[in-house]
């Protein structure tokens, strides 16, 4: 049977003021109807450049070999002219985009985006398509359909917006649907519902799909096949019950043991129960009241969070959870009332937290980009926390080797530098002053799996030769099993369950535990 | 629209208007050392000093001139001209609406001319078009107001007698005569303004091209005049609506300047005709009035951009 | 510095911005020592001469070399204007950072006042000061200062804003770094970048708004050769030499161009990330 999608030896270029740059090259994909195929590749793979390539959105220094080949069912792509393009995006073939925020025009209602497509390609009059949109969004599980299609998409929440658009790109019955990461800008829950209603849609409508993420284990769930991408080759090609059991090529094997594992624990050691920072009703408010405005709502309401000495305190929730407010209490970058002790000493407010206390607690941020002040060198960067808490700028290269970084890069810009170097670069500042305490605040977030695994292998080292303390804030719950003593996990604001790694496996949690960690994809196999 | 948001805005407005009366009377009137000397020259004789300094109550503490000054704005009294003994008020009030015409048919010019260019130079980016747009553009927010309103007036009031050189017929009078008279002005003021702001919807225009929204229409199979038309338009133009408005500040500027060359009695005229003959209540009265009508004009961009803007109306 | 230099002269509009610029020096600095002729120099015989070889740019309505006039004018024109802008930027940039670094309510008073002193243009704020103030190129280039001190605050500020956001300038003050540590070292060598950008853009409308004063006798007073002033003059005679008014208005445009062009050269090399 003739599949759906067909590449054969497709390779592509970008060309750049720096020079010519092989993006893809001897592709070879099949997707048969009903099949999901799966497209696993990190950041720099070139996964979404294949996207763009099927759906004939290339830029315009986008070079592509002569010689490979896109078949959509019968139809050659890349002979096809421009307004057959037209007639054949949107109903042959569509696409679920990563951000619904962005995906949508924040000045169209819901409603006319969806029509349009049936408007346009299945010559329904606005009534009829009105009529169908509404039977279209009930169809992905949205309440009160008829009163959303009037709003904009600002008044819809990340995930209706995303099934506003896996309803669009069904609404044709295309042949095959291209989705491009489309949990990622989403919670944790929501996204594993959207998955559920991927898995529903699919079993219904039988559309082939091409699944693209950097996401292995999640893409092992979703799809039949699955295809590895390494710089723009397919290194390896799998059903996804087998890949990660026995992956064979080597890319393929680090990527399986790059992916956090619940049952791997990294961390074996006990920790005693020696306080280091307890904190206790902290409420962190972020904006004061203004005129004639409501009084803003705390970011978190009265909170009691304590780390032991030496241990890995996990927390864990949705973005908005407070999760992040709770470090920036800590560390005085935001107002908060409470009251905080480390190793016995009051801190009051921000400005009782001195020299002593700024050395014992220290912090590293989310974005690389946004942490190290791009005007300065590496070198600059370190030395200030070694001048500010009594350390020498000589050992500057050993904090460098510290963090498995060449002691020349002491002289680079933060342009200079990857987004994982750059992270451990931050990691090297924070231990610079050879803290008791490190909160990490979803550092490893933006990172591809594979550089997140080296960051975790480095603070574990680091803890281990230090013996500090670490608040890994995160949402990956995978991870955080691995690494954590105890797990507080954050909801709206509040604490809603603290418990220790042993409770985890005893079941004895909070419902909302339970909830995130299923929504949690681990691997299978 | 919540009251609450009204309600900010007009206080907003307010205060915008306050401030401006204090800059302009504050430095009129309480910044030099003796305005009375200011006003009449170094060699007024002590009873014309005095008489001027009775008249315009300078021998009061500053806040209560302020008070007597911003009071009297408030019933309508904008003081008496020292150069034509006639109440200021009405006078500038006709020249302000003429000013109004001149600045009115500019923007409309404007308008039609330079969203059209700017969405053109963007979507051919890179392309001829987009170039020579770019240095037309350059050229044209590189030349000051009297530059261009003199070189038009040689090239086509002078050398071709194409239309007059200078004068003002009011459009009730003769309403042909009236557009021919001004035809250089608007000219000339639009200029400048189509440079400016076509190139800020050019640039708006690219973002929007650039969106991820875009993307997606145009990956729905949408043809490209459905794309432009529906999804393109509403989002350029939006911000287009706040550039405007900022130029109305250059506008004004450039109203000053082009009622003196082309000889149109507008309220620019005036304020330089007050400042010509140190006629201080003139000028206190034309600089208010001025830039009261940029505050407000520029709130009601604001009113009607945050209408228009559904994100901005829960602020 | 040379690096950014070098990487000036690399964009177009850096390179021709660069020359200009020179060009324009050389104007200010030799003044009447370039001239062909005396500036002064009347030849009643010369009256109204078309430009030609002799006269390179004509000659005006007392037979003074047009040529000669604006290269003397260049000291007339140029530098108060520049001046006027840079001072009037260094403060504006002041007012404009210590506002977002108070932030909260003394952040949005100063803003709402600088946005309330901005409904007063440019031209008309000029205007009022010279009027108090007096004629003549002084006063002139003082209320252009004035004038751009609102706008520069403005920009500052919302540059300051967003580099405050940085998470570098946080990570700054979880170190427990002094106020003055952070706004020195952190925060202004990243705000510095666009105000000196904005800075020189605004020199272009500085320049022109000069010519305007002198234009309406306000600013400049004769017989000095200030380009506006020469515009000016020259209207009376626009029948016969129109070349004399030509000649300023193109220096004016070319002097506006050249620091257009430098600010957007400028924003190229300023830019950290683009290097390769």
């Amino acid at each position: 049977m003739r599949p759906v999608l067909e590449i054969r030896d497709y390779a592509l270029d970008y060309v750049t003021q720096g020079g010519t740059q092989r993006v893809l090259q001897a592709i070879d994909l099949a997707i048969t109807a009903g099949e999901v195929v799966g497209l696993v590749g990190e950041s720099g793979s070139g996964k979404t450049s294949l996207a763009w390539a099927i759906m004939r959105y290339l830029p315009a220094n986008a070079r592509e070999a002569p010689a490979g080949r896109i078949r959509l069912g019968d139809t050659d792509l890349r002979a096809a002219s421009a307004k057959a393009l037209e007639t054949i995006r949107g109903r042959r073939m569509s696409m679920v985009f990563q951000d619904p925020s962005t995906a949508l025009n924040p000045t169209l209602t819901i409603g006319r985006q969806v029509t349009e497509v049936l408007v346009r390609h299945r010559g329904l009059s606005e009534r009829e398509a009105w009529r169908e949109a509404i039977q279209a969004l009930e169809h992905v599980d949205l309440r009160q359909p008829e009163a959303l299609m009037r709003r904009y998409p600002h008044q819809a929440s990340g995930g209706e917006k995303q099934r506003i658009g896996i309803a669009t790109a069904f609404a044709c019955r295309p042949e095959l649907i291209i989705f491009d990461e489309p949990t990622t800008a989403l919670d944790v829950i929501t996204g594993a519902r959207i998955l559920e209603l991927f898995r529903r849609l699919r079993e219904e409508t039988g559309v082939a799909a091409l699944y693209i993420s950097h996401d292995l284990a999640l893409v092992s769930r979703v799809a039949d096949r699955v295809a590895i991408l390494e710089k723009g080759a397919i290194v390896e090609e799998a059903p996804s019950a087998t890949i990660f059991r026995h992956p064979l090529h080597d890319y393929t094997r680090r990527l399986v043991a790059a992916v956090p594992r619940p049952e791997r624990r990294l961390v074996s050691d006990q920790v005693a129960d020696d306080a280091l920072l307890s904190a206790t009703n902290i409420a962190v408010r972020y904006q004061r009241k203004r005129l004639f405005r409501p009084t803003p709502r705390p970011a978190t309401a009265n909170i009691a969070i304590d780390v032991r000495r030496g241990e890995i305190l996990g927390v864990v929730g949705e973005s908005g959870s407070g999760k992040s407010s709770i470090a920036r209490a800590l560390t005085g970058l935001a107002d908060y009332t409470g009251r905080i002790a480390l190793a016995g000493r009051r801190i009051d407010s921000a400005g009782d937290m001195d020299r002593g206390y700024r050395r014992a607690v220290q912090i590293v941020f989310q974005h690389p980009d946004s942490s190290l002040n791009p005007r300065q060198t590496v070198a600059d960067i370190l030395s200030r926390p070694l001048r500010l808490y009594g350390g020498d700028v000589s050992t500057i290269p050993s904090l460098l080797e510290e963090v498995r970084l060449p002691a020349a890069y002491a002289k680079r810009y933060p342009h200079q530098l990857s987004g994982g170097e750059k992270q451990r670069v931050a990691i090297a500042r924070a231990f610079a002053a050879r803290p008791d305490l490190i909160i990490c605040d979803e550092i490893t977030a933006p990172l591809d799996v594979s550089v997140q695994a080296s960051v975790v292998e480095l603070l574990l080292r680091l803890r281990a030769a230090n013996g500090t303390a670490y608040m890994f804030i995160t949402h990956d719950l995978n991870l955080v099993q691995q690494v954590a003593h105890r797990i507080a996990v954050m909801r709206n604001g509040e604490i809603v369950d603290l418990f220790g790694i042993e409770d985890l496996r005893s079941g004895n949690v909070h419902p909302y535990t339970r909830e995130l960690i299923a929504a949690s994809p681990a691997p299978v196999g | 629209m919540s009251i609450v948001w009204l309600l900010r805005r007009l206080l907003t407005v307010l205060y915008t208007l306050l401030v401006v009366s204090i800059v302009v009377f504050g430095l009129t009137q309480l910044l030099p050392a003796d305005a009375a000397v200011t006003l009449l020259g170094e060699n007024a004789t002590p009873e014309a000093l005095a008489a001027v300094r009775l008249r315009l109550g300078l021998n009061d503490p500053a806040w209560l001139q302020y008070w007597h000054w911003l009071s009297g704005l408030l019933r309508g009294d904008f003081g008496t001209s020292m150069r034509t003994d006639q109440p200021v008020g009405p006078t500038m009030f006709i020249a302000l609406s003429r000013s109004l015409l001149l600045g009115g048919l500019s923007i409309a010019v404007m308008l039609v001319i330079a969203i059209p260019l700017g969405m053109l130079a963007a979507l051919r980016r890179g392309k001829a078009a987009d170039v020579v747009s770019g240095l037309v553009s350059y050229l044209g927010v590189s030349l000051p107001e009297f530059v261009t309103a003199t070189l038009l007036l040689i090239v086509v009031a002078d050398h071709f007698q194409l239309l007059p050189a200078t004068g003002y017929v009011a459009p009730s009078e003769n309403l042909a005569d009236s557009i021919r008279h001004l035809i250089l002005p608007v000219a000339t003021v639009s200029l400048i303004l189509v440079a400016h702001v076509s190139r800020m919807v050019r640039s708006e225009t690219i973002d929007v091209l650039n969106s991820d929204y875009i993307r997606a229409a145009r990956l729905k199979g949408l043809p490209p005049h459905t794309v432009l038309m529906r999804h393109v338009l509403r989002n350029a133009l939006l911000p287009t609506i706040t550039i405007v408005a900022l130029d109305v500040g250059y506008l004004l500027g450039g109203i000053i300047v082009v009622e003196e060359i082309f000889a149109i009695p507008g309220i620019g005229r005036q304020l330089i005709v007050a400042i010509t003959t140190r006629d201080l209540p003139s000028i206190q009265a034309g600089a208010m009035i001025m830039a009261g009508t940029y505050a407000i004009a520029n709130t009601l961009a604001d009113m009607a951009y945050a209408m228009i803007d559904k994100r901005i109306r829960y602020d | 510095m040379t690096d950014t230099l070098r990487r000036l002269m690399r964009t177009p509009q850096g390179a021709l911005g660069s020359v200009l610029l020179v060009a324009l020096v050389l104007a200010c600095v030799l003044g009447g020592a370039a001239a062909p002729y005396q500036p002064e120099a009347m030849d009643f015989a010369g009256r109204f001469a078309a430009p030609g070889v002799k006269h390179w740019f004509g000659a005006d309505q007392l037979g003074r070399d047009v040529l000669s006039r604006l290269l003397v004018g260049a000291r007339s024109t140029i530098p108060l204007a520049v001046a006027a802008t840079f001072s009037g930027a260094a403060i504006g940039a002041c007012v404009g950072t210590l506002s977002a670094y108070l932030g909260g309510w003394w952040d949005e008073a100063i803003t709402r006042t600088i946005d309330a002193v901005m409904a007063v243009p440019h031209l008309l704020l000029a205007l009022i000061l010279v009027s108090t103030l007096g004629k003549g190129s002084l006063n002139a280039a003082f209320a252009i200062s004035i004038s751009v001190v609102p706008s520069m605050a403005r920009v500052t500020r919302s540059v300051a804003l967003a580099v405050r956001q940085q998470e570098y300038v946080k990570a700054a003050i979880a170190r427990g770094e002094s106020g003055s540590w952070i706004v020195l070292r952190e925060m202004l060598p990243n705000v510095a970048a666009p105000v000196i950008i904005e800075a020189t853009i605004r020199v272009a409308f500085a320049v022109m708004l000069f010519a305007t004063l002198s234009f309406l006798g306000l600013g400049a007073q004769p017989p000095a050769s200030e380009w506006g002033l020469m515009v000016s003059e020259a209207r009376r005679f626009m029948h016969q030499a129109p070349w004399v008014i030509v000649a300023p208005s193109l220096a004016i445009a070319a002097t506006a161009i050249c620091f257009n062009l430098l600010g957007d050269g400028l924003r190229d090399a300023l830019n950290p990330r683009d290097e390769r």
